[in-house]
């Protein structure tokens, strides 16, 4: 442990040069300012940004991406207090009580108190990061073909059951979608050509990339022009001050640490993101306030709550990114297929091929969150002034960027059609409640869970008893099989009846 | 039809039906490989034939989720179909036919001045038609995007423009 706190100072270190810093400032403020814009995610932010960085090195490529995934979700709550509306989903839980807050004229503070707890949050995700990442790594070189059917099929069922609105069923069809999409092209073993309805340009694959642009960004451009325009909250800022104070912090401390871990922990469960880690901080936290009856009314707590919990998720997710290239979030997920472009192979092997690199990752973390800490407290008015930049001049050069990144990546005009026709099956989709993370989730896992079936088959010689009896299966398998059933209407009706009843008699009591 | 009412889910639900079962007809059909010797558990058909099945048990799922789900939904959103199909509309134009067509740059200067002053003309109600500044500044600022990115990518990133 102390080992690994050494290695993340010398990280650190290693990152202090003018060219790291010069990197850290624009792509963290970016990020702010792309966090903050309602219609512009972190997904989006960071796939773009990808297609900027091709020419960079691997280090000074993957820095300004975590930056960008930092400062875009922590801008999100910017347009969650000022208008109502989060900029990205990650803020949901952010306008609950931000928009109360500045309706009473505090918004300045409540921007402040949204700053520290993204900070705080990351801080105790960049710790938990540091200590978790690299015995899961150890865990994860006793995967075989087994193991890693079932960690495929355990991120796509919890992904859809954790991200689907009403009901996980949405949540599923969206993940078995983005695995069927991964099946098109070469096959991971025999390099057989499957679904490519004689088109030579798929024989490679559908590109992540290409998808993922217009998933999120071209699907955002329609979506941002479909909908109203948002209004600023009358009375602007506020006379209130910006900068936290501490006795609030410290009043909150244990808010503040709860959420961070609540977050770090739904961070590292597959494709679920800032936005459930968010909602859980707040409803842990309305829970145990003293001054629950506040929550949704203007709390500071629940503010901070939600923005401790959904900055938390960042070094979460990126701890099975890291370890086993299996995302915890969608941004995540863009960032794996960044590693990969720039040289470096995410997965169980990563503690042992580039063992310094994880502790590289958590100091650009660190250094992003100072970043944020630094413009949040400091630039609270140029961020209003952000929110002002009317749509009908911006989309268009978001959707020129999502055109000609993917192209920029193969030179093939193949990928813009890929990133058009994923951007409005991304519009479509979207409007219809299916959940975006399931089916990103789908795509990146689709591979590892084709290859590791056949894999696993092959080995057990078409036996199906290994993926049930091997120990670290069963645990995985359980999981699944429960969540399913779990899930199932007729499971849910009778377990809100029971626990509608227990509540009852807890009461009548 | 709203898309997210029961409607358009059993609408849905039967598009899932049909791609699931192409799938899983697709990889039932697919080539087994005999003469390469592969074992017979890793032919390339497997997943996506149990992938198919598993859409198509999730689809009907979907249509009967539908029986006793509420018609009205949520009440109306904001939201401006003539907006989308104009921005749907531009951006196909762009992408699909001028990319590749005509040289990245010009292309690009002119869709973001069409797109800018499409939306400023028809959206504006307040303040009537942008007056001739404005239309300077939109064309001005489509040219600066258009060959700035365009710079960016053929020199920053030595990347060939379409």
């Amino acid at each position: 442990m102390i080992d690994g706190l050494v290695q993340f100072v010398t990280a650190i270190g290693h990152l202090v040069t003018p060219e790291s810093l010069f990197h850290v400032a624009w792509a963290t403020l970016l990020g702010i300012i792309v966090g903050s814009l309602p219609g512009l995610t972190a997904t989006m932010g960071v796939a773009l940004l990808t297609t900027l960085t091709y020419s960079l090195d691997r280090d000074a490529a993957i820095l300004t991406l975590i930056c960008m995934y930092v400062g875009a979700i922590y801008g999100g709550s910017r347009s969650a207090i000022l208008l109502n509306i989060p900029g990205t989903p990650a803020s949901a839980a952010t306008t609950l009580d931000g928009y109360p807050l500045a309706q009473q004229g505090k918004a300045a503070y409540a921007m402040g108190l949204a700053t520290a707890g993204s900070a705080l949050g990351t801080l105790v995700g960049i710790i938990l990061l540091v200590l978790i990442a690299p015995p899961l790594a150890e865990i994860a070189l006793e995967f075989g073909s087994f193991e890693f059917f079932w960690l495929a099929v355990f991120g796509i069922v919890i992904s859809g059951q954790l991200t689907g609105d009403a009901s996980p069923l949405k949540g599923y069809i969206a993940g078995i979608l983005g695995l069927l999409v991964a099946m098109v092209g070469s096959d991971g073993i025999h390099a057989h050509v499957r679904f490519t309805l004689g088109f030579d340009a798929l024989n490679g694959g559908l590109g992540l990339i290409p998808a993922m642009v217009g998933a999120f960004g071209f699907a955002e451009v329609l979506t941002v022009m479909w909908r109203q325009k948002a209004a600023l909250v009358s009375g602007s800022l506020g006379t209130d001050r910006s900068i936290p104070r501490l006795l609030d912090l410290w009043r909150y401390k244990f808010t503040i640490m709860r959420s961070g871990i609540i977050g770090t922990l739904v961070g590292i469960i597959p494709g679920v993101g800032e936005d459930i880690g968010a909602w859980g901080s707040y409803a842990v936290a309305k829970k145990t306030s003293k001054e629950s009856d506040q929550f949704g009314k203007g709390s500071m707590e629940g503010l901070t709550a939600a923005e401790t919990g959904n900055s938390a998720v960042v070094p979460g997710a990126l701890i099975p990114a890291l370890t086993l290239a299996v995302p915890g979030s969608a941004p995540a997920a863009v960032l794996i297929a960044a590693l990969f472009i720039h040289g470096v192979r995410p997965g169980p092997m990563i503690m042992i091929e580039a063992a310094d690199f994880v502790y590289l990752v958590a100091a650009m973390l660190f250094f992003a969150t100072l970043a944020i800490a630094i413009y949040g407290l400091t630039l609270t008015r140029l961020f209003v002034l952000v929110l002002r930049i009317p749509r009908e001049w911006l989309m268009p050069v978001i959707f020129v960027l999502c055109v000609i990144g993917p192209y920029a990546l193969t030179q093939r005009i193949f990928e813009i059609w890929v990133m058009f026709a994923f951007g409005v099956l991304g519009f479509v989709l979207r409007q219809m409640k299916y959940p975006m993370a399931p089916l990103v989730l789908g795509i990146i896992l689709g591979d590892l869970l084709d290859k590791s079936l056949r894999r696993g088959l092959t080995l057990s010689n078409g036996e199906l008893e290994p993926f049930f009896t091997r120990p670290i299966s069963a645990v995985f398998a359980t999981i699944v099989v429960v969540s399913i059933v779990a899930g199932l209407p007729p499971v849910r009706r009778l377990a809100g009846r029971m626990l509608g009843n227990g509540a009852r008699s807890t009461a009548e009591r | 039809m709203r898309l997210d009412s029961p409607g358009a889910d059993r609408v849905t639900a039967l598009v899932l039906f049909l791609l699931g079962g192409a799938a899983a007809y697709g990889g039932f059909v697919m080539d087994r490989l005999e003469i390469r010797q592969i074992h017979p558990a890793s032919i390339p058909g497997l997943v996506p034939m149990i992938l198919g099945a598993m859409l198509m048990v999730c689809a009907v799922a979907l249509a009967w989720s539908t029986r006793r789900a509420p018609t009205g939904g949520a009440g109306p959103e904001q939201v401006s179909w003539r907006r989308f199909a104009v921005t749907l509309f531009w951006c196909a134009l762009y992408a699909l036919a001028a990319i590749g067509q005509i040289p990245f740059a010009p292309a690009t200067a002119v869709f973001v001045a069409g797109f800018i002053l499409w939306f400023l003309w028809t959206e504006n109600d307040r303040a009537g038609s942008p007056g001739p500044l404005v239309v300077v500044a939109v064309l001005a600022f489509s040219g600066a995007t258009a060959f700035g990115i365009a710079a960016l990518f053929q020199y920053g990133f030595l990347v060939r423009l379409p």
